[in-house]
C-alpha cells in the first residue's frame, strides 16, 4: 500500500513533466510559456504556503518573505559570479531555511491571529531592509544588472526553451517533494497538530518543535519558486516581498482549495486565467475577481477543489451507507482516495 | 538616518509645530479607524479587513457632496451616514455569513469587498486623483503657535476625534446600551436570551464601527488626494496600531496611534525609508513580548 | 506506582486544590467522585502535566514529575481520555489511531516514508478490536456517534501504551444502558492491558459496583476515601454528594 503510493505519485510526476515539457510545442505563442512558468514559481509559494494552512493550521500572512528571500539571495550569489546555478540554488535554499528558522522560532509561539500577524510583520520588516538597503539590493528598482545564466553540466539556460524545461523540472522536482511531505508520518503529525492541538501534545506531538519543522521546510520550497521567477525575469523586484504577494498566494490555496493536494496549483491556474481573461473584457478586473471571489466563499463556502472532493466523498458514503453490512474484511478492503 | 535634517527642524521652532501637528492629525485619524476596528474585533469577534474600503467610501462620499453643495457640514455627514449604510448593508449580506468561519474565509470575503469597492470608485468617479480642498468654512488664516503655523481645520480635525474617541468611550463605559454591547461581547447567547435582538445588534456595532472609519475618511478628505488606494494603506497601519495598542482597546488604539502619527511626521523628515520598518518591527515585538497589546485585554471570545 | 502528595493549587482567589494526597496501587482501578467544582478536572490536570501545582508532589514511577509538560508525562506513560471527546475531526478512526502509534513509537517525523507504516498496524488493529470499532475504522472522527467518539478518544490514549490511564467521566452524555456497556469496555480494558486506571464518574451505581477504591473530593479536599461500602455509609459524604435520599445510601443504612 505504501509502495504503491510512492510509484502511482512518481508516475503521475513523469506525467506533468512530459505533458508541461510538450505544451508550448503545441501551442507556440510565448505568452503559453510565460503564463505556465509563473504558474509554477507562484504555485510553489501557494503549495509551499498550504503546507502551513491546509496540512497544519498556520494561517501565515508573511510567507512572500521567503519567496523573495528566494529571488534576492540568488540573484545576489549569480551576480558575484563565483556560484553556478546550481550552487546558488542550493546556498540559497538553505540560507531561506535559516532564515525562516530564525522567524519561524519567534512566530510559532504565538497562536491563531497573532500567528498571522507577526508572520505579516516580518515580512513587511525584510520587505523595508529590501528597499532602504539599496546598494544591495537596487530599492524599489529592484536588482539592478539582470541574473547571468552561465552554462552549468552542459546545460544553457540564455536558451529559452532549456530555461523553460529547465523551470519544469526544478518546479516537477519540489511538488514531488512537496507530496511525499504531505503523505509522510511527519505530514500525519502535522494533521494532528491542525485538527487539535491540545490532544496532539497528549499523544506526545511536541506541537511547537513540529510546527517550527513545517515553517522551515515551507519557506525553503517558497525560497525556490522564487529562484524560479528570479531566474525567469532576470531580475529580483521588491514586489516579491509586498504582503500583497502573500495575499494573492493565500487566495490561489482558497480558491483552489486548502485539502487537496493540488488545491493551491488549481487556484494559481484560476487566478491567472481569471486575470488574463477579465482584462481582455474588460480593465474592472477587481471588481469582476472580487465578486467571482464571494460567489465561491459565499456559495460554496470552500475552495473549489474542496468542493468537488467533498461532494464526491459525499456521494460515496450515501452509496456504501445504502449498501451492505460492511465486515473487517470489507472495510480493510476499501481503498480511500489517497489525496 | 537623515540626523541633521532631523537636528535642524528640532532647532526651528516652525518646523517642530508642524511636524508635531501632522503628527497628530496622523494620529486623531488613525485613532478613529482603529477605533472602530478594535470595536468590531472586540464584540463581534470578526477582523474586518474591509475596514480601509469605508475609509475610502467615507472620503469619497463627502468629496462628491462637498461638490454638489459646497457645504462640509453635509460633506461630512454625508460621509458618515453614507458609510454606516454601506457599514450595515456588507453586515447583514457578507460579513454575517462568515461569522464563527476560518480566518481565511473573512479575510476573502473582505478582499472581494475591497476588489469590488477600488473598482466601484475606478468607475463612478474615475481613477485620477481627486482634490477636495479645503472647504470655505476652515479657510481662515492659520493659527501661530511658538514660532510655528497650524491650519485651523488640523485644529478641528484633532477636537473631533478627540471628542468622537470620548463619545465612544462615554456611550461604551456609562450608557444601558453600551453596557449591553459589552455584555454581547462576553456572551451573545444570554444577551439573546434576555430577549434583545442580537442580530440588529450585531448590525449597529459594526455599522457604528464603520462610520467611525467613514468619518476618519471624510475628516481627511480635505488635507489628502483621494485615490482608489486610499483604503490599503490607512488598512495597514490601523492593525499595526490595533496590535500595539491592544485589540478592543480604546486608549490603547489612542496611545499607539498617536506613537504611529509621531513616526511618521518626524520619519519623513529623518529616516523616510525606515519609517516601515521601525513601525512593522514595533508591531513585532509588542507581539513577541506582550500579544494582547500594551492596553489589550484578551478577547473575551 | 503513582503517588500524589500534598497538591495544592490556586487559581487566582479561588483554592482549586487542598492538600490532597492519595496513593494510587498499581493495576488498581480507582474512581473520583464528588459534586461539580469539586476540582476533580483539575486534579487530572495536574497530575498529567496539563497545569502546575504550586506545592505538593506526583511520584510516578519513582520519580516527581512535577514541573515536566504533558509531552514529556505522556512519554513516562500517563495518559488520559477527556470529558468532551477531544479528537481529529478531519480523520477516521484508523488514521487517528495510526498517527498516535506513529508517534508513540517515536516515528512522528518520518520524511522518507509513507503513511500508514506497516510497523504501527499491529496495534492499530489491536486497538480498534479492543474498542470492538471494526466497522467505523474508516469513518471520520466526528462523524462518529457519542459513544464511539468517547472510545476513540479511549482508545488514543491506549495507543500510548499507558501504565496510567485517567479517564475523565467516560460514560458522559450516555443512556443508561449505554453506560454500562462503557463501562464494562472500561473494565475489559484495564483488566487485558494491566494498567492502573483512575476515572472521573458522576453515576453513583457504576462507580459503587465496579470501583476498587474510591476518592471523594469537594471544595478541591479529599472528604473522604476507600471502598464501596465505606464511602456507601461515610456521613460526610452522604451529606456532602450522596445525600440522605440517595438509595444506595439508604441501602447502606438497611444493612
Amino acid at each position: 500500500m505504501m509502495k504503491s503510493g510512492i510509484r502511482r505519485d512518481l508516475l503521475v510526476a513523469f506525467l506533468a513533466l512530459a505533458v508541461f515539457v510538450a505544451l508550448p510545442f503545441v501551442y507556440t505563442k510565448p505568452a503559453l510559456r510565460d503564463f505556465l512558468v509563473y504558474v509554477m514559481a507562484y504555485g510553489l509559494l501557494a503549495m509551499s504556503l498550504n503546507l502551513l494552512v491546509g496540512l497544519t493550521g498556520l494561517v501565515s500572512f508573511g510567507h512572500a518573505a521567503y519567496f523573495a528571500s528566494g529571488a534576492y539571495m540568488f540573484g545576489l550569489l549569480m551576480q558575484t559570479g563565483r556560484f553556478s546555478i546550481p550552487l546558488a540554488m542550493l546556498v540559497t535554499f538553505v540560507g531561506t531555511a535559516l532564515v525562516s528558522l530564525v522567524i519561524g522560532a519567534i512566530c510559532v509561539r504565538l497562536k491563531e491571529i497573532y500567528f498571522s500577524f507577526i508572520t505579516l510583520a516580518f515580512q513587511m520588516f525584510i520587505h523595508s531592509i529590501i528597499l532602504t538597503w539599496v546598494s544591495l539590493t537596487g530599492g524599489d528598482q529592484g536588482l539592478r544588472g539582470g541574473i547571468p545564466r552561465p552554462p552549468f553540466l552542459g546545460v544553457d539556460l540564455s536558451d529559452s526553451t532549456t530555461l523553460y524545461v529547465f523551470c519544469v523540472v526544478v518546479f516537477v522536482i519540489c511538488v514531488t517533494v512537496m507530496r511525499q511531505i504531505w503523505q509522510s508520518p511527519f505530514g500525519y503529525t502535522l494533521r494532528l497538530v491542525r485538527d487539535n492541538p491540545v490532544r496532539a501534545m497528549f499523544l506526545g506531538v511536541n506541537v511547537a518543535r513540529v510546527k517550527l519543522g513545517i515553517f522551515v521546510l515551507a519557506g525553503a520550497m517558497a525560497s525556490v519558486g522564487g529562484m524560479l521567477l528570479a531566474l525567469f525575469v532576470s531580475g529580483a523586484y521588491p514586489e516579491f516581498g509586498f504582503w500583497t504577494t502573500s495575499g494573492e498566494a493565500i487566495f490561489m490555496i482558497m480558491l483552489g482549495g486548502t485539502q487537496l493536494f493540488f488545491g493551491p496549483i488549481i487556484g494559481a491556474v484560476l487566478l491567472r486565467l481569471l486575470e488574463h481573461f477579465v482584462s481582455i473584457y474588460t480593465e474592472y478586473h477587481g471588481l469582476v475577481l472580487g465578486l467571482v471571489i464571494l460567489i465561491i466563499v459565499l456559495g460554496l463556502r470552500q475552495g473549489v477543489a474542496d468542493y468537488v472532493v467533498e461532494w464526491l466523498r459525499r456521494r460515496k458514503e450515501t452509496r456504501q451507507a445504502s449498501s451492505d453490512k460492511t465486515s473487517v474484511a470489507d472495510a480493510k478492503v476499501v481503498e480511500r482516495e489517497a489525496i | 538616518m537623515d540626523f541633521e535634517a532631523l537636528s535642524s527642524c528640532a532647532s526651528s521652532g516652525a518646523c517642530i509645530v508642524t511636524q508635531i501637528s501632522t503628527a497628530l492629525i496622523i494620529g486623531a485619524l488613525l485613532f478613529m479607524v482603529a477605533s472602530g476596528l478594535s470595536l468590531i474585533f472586540g464584540v463581534l469577534g470578526v477582523i474586518n479587513f474591509a475596514h480601509g474600503a469605508f475609509y475610502m467610501a467615507g472620503a469619497y462620499f463627502a468629496y462628491a457632496a462637498y461638490q454638489a453643495t459646497g457645504s462640509f457640514l453635509i460633506a461630512f455627514v454625508t460621509g458618515a451616514l453614507g458609510v454606516g449604510i454601506v457599514g450595515v448593508i456588507f453586515e447583514r449580506f457578507i460579513m454575517s455569513r462568515v461569522y464563527g468561519k476560518d480566518v481565511l474565509m473573512q479575510l476573502l470575503v473582505c478582499y472581494a469587498t475591497i476588489l469590488i469597492f477600488d473598482d466601484l470608485v475606478k468607475m463612478i468617479v474615475g481613477a485620477d486623483y481627486k482634490m477636495m480642498g479645503m472647504p470655505d468654512a476652515f479657510a481662515l488664516p492659520p493659527f501661530e503657535f511658538a514660532g510655528g503655523f497650524i491650519p485651523p481645520y488640523y485644529v478641528f480635525m484633532v477636537v473631533m476625534s478627540l471628542s468622537i474617541g470620548a463619545g465612544l468611550w462615554f456611550v461604551i463605559e456609562r450608557t444601558r446600551l453600551g453596557k449591553i454591547v459589552r455584555a454581547l461581547a462576553i456572551n451573545p447567547r444570554m444577551v439573546g436570551a434576555l430577549g434583545i435582538n442580537t442580530m440588529m445588534l450585531y448590525a449597529v456595532v459594526f455599522g457604528f464601527g464603520s462610520v467611525l472609519a467613514g468619518v476618519a475618511g471624510a475628516l481627511a478628505a480635505p488635507t489628502r488626494t483621494l485615490t482608489p488606494g486610499m483604503g490599503l494603506s490607512i488598512l495597514i497601519e490601523s492593525f499595526i496600531v490595533t496590535v500595539i495598542g491592544g485589540m478592543g482597546s480604546i486608549g490603547g488604539a489612542l496611545v499607539a496611534a498617536l506613537l504611529i502619527g509621531f513616526i511618521r511626521a518626524f520619519g519623513a523628515i529623518g529616516f523616510p525609508l525606515f519609517v516601515d520598518g521601525i513601525m512593522f518591527g514595533m508591531m513585532a515585538l509588542v507581539l513577541i513580548i506582550k500579544p494582547s497589546g500594551l492596553f489589550g485585554r484578551e478577547p473575551a471570545r | 506506582m503513582l503517588s500524589v502528595q500534598h497538591l495544592d493549587k490556586h487559581f487566582g482567589g479561588v483554592h482549586a486544590t487542598r492538600d490532597v494526597s492519595i496513593d494510587f496501587p498499581d493495576g488498581s482501578l480507582t474512581a473520583i467522585i464528588g459534586p461539580n467544582g469539586a476540582g476533580k478536572t483539575t486534579f487530572f490536570n495536574l497530575i498529567s502535566g496539563a497545569s502546575r501545582p504550586d506545592a505538593g508532589k506526583v511520584v510516578f514511577n519513582g520519580q516527581d514529575i512535577v514541573g515536566k509538560s504533558c509531552v514529556e508525562v505522556v512519554r513516562l506513560g500517563m495518559a488520559r481520555a477527556f470529558q468532551i471527546a477531544a479528537l481529529f475531526p478531519s480523520l477516521t478512526v484508523s488514521e487517528s489511531l495510526t498517527a498516535a502509534v506513529t508517534s508513540h513509537q517515536r516515528r512522528a517525523w518520518m520524511l522518507l516514508n509513507r503513511f500508514p507504516l506497516e510497523q504501527a498496524r499491529q496495534a492499530v488493529e489491536e486497538i480498534i478490536e479492543l474498542l470492538g470499532l471494526q466497522a467505523k475504522a474508516h469513518t471520520l472522527s466526528r462523524n462518529l456517534s457519542h459513544g464511539d467518539q468517547k472510545l476513540l478518544d479511549i482508545g488514543l490514549s491506549l495507543a500510548m501504551k499507558p501504565k496510567v490511564l485517567l479517564l475523565d467521566e467516560p460514560t458522559a452524555g450516555m443512556g443508561p444502558d449505554e453506560r454500562w456497556r462503557m463501562i464494562g469496555k472500561v473494565q475489559d480494558l484495564w483488566r487485558a492491558k494491566a494498567m492502573t486506571v483512575l476515572f472521573i464518574e458522576h453515576d453513583m451505581d457504576i462507580v459503587f459496583k465496579i470501583a476498587q477504591r474510591i476518592h471523594v473530593l469537594k471544595y478541591g479536599a479529599v472528604l473522604a476515601q476507600g471502598t464501596a461500602d465505606e464511602i456507601r455509609s461515610n456521613q460526610d459524604v452522604i451529606d456532602a454528594y450522596l445525600g440522605t435520599d440517595h438509595h444506595l445510601a439508604q441501602a447502606a443504612g438497611e444493612k
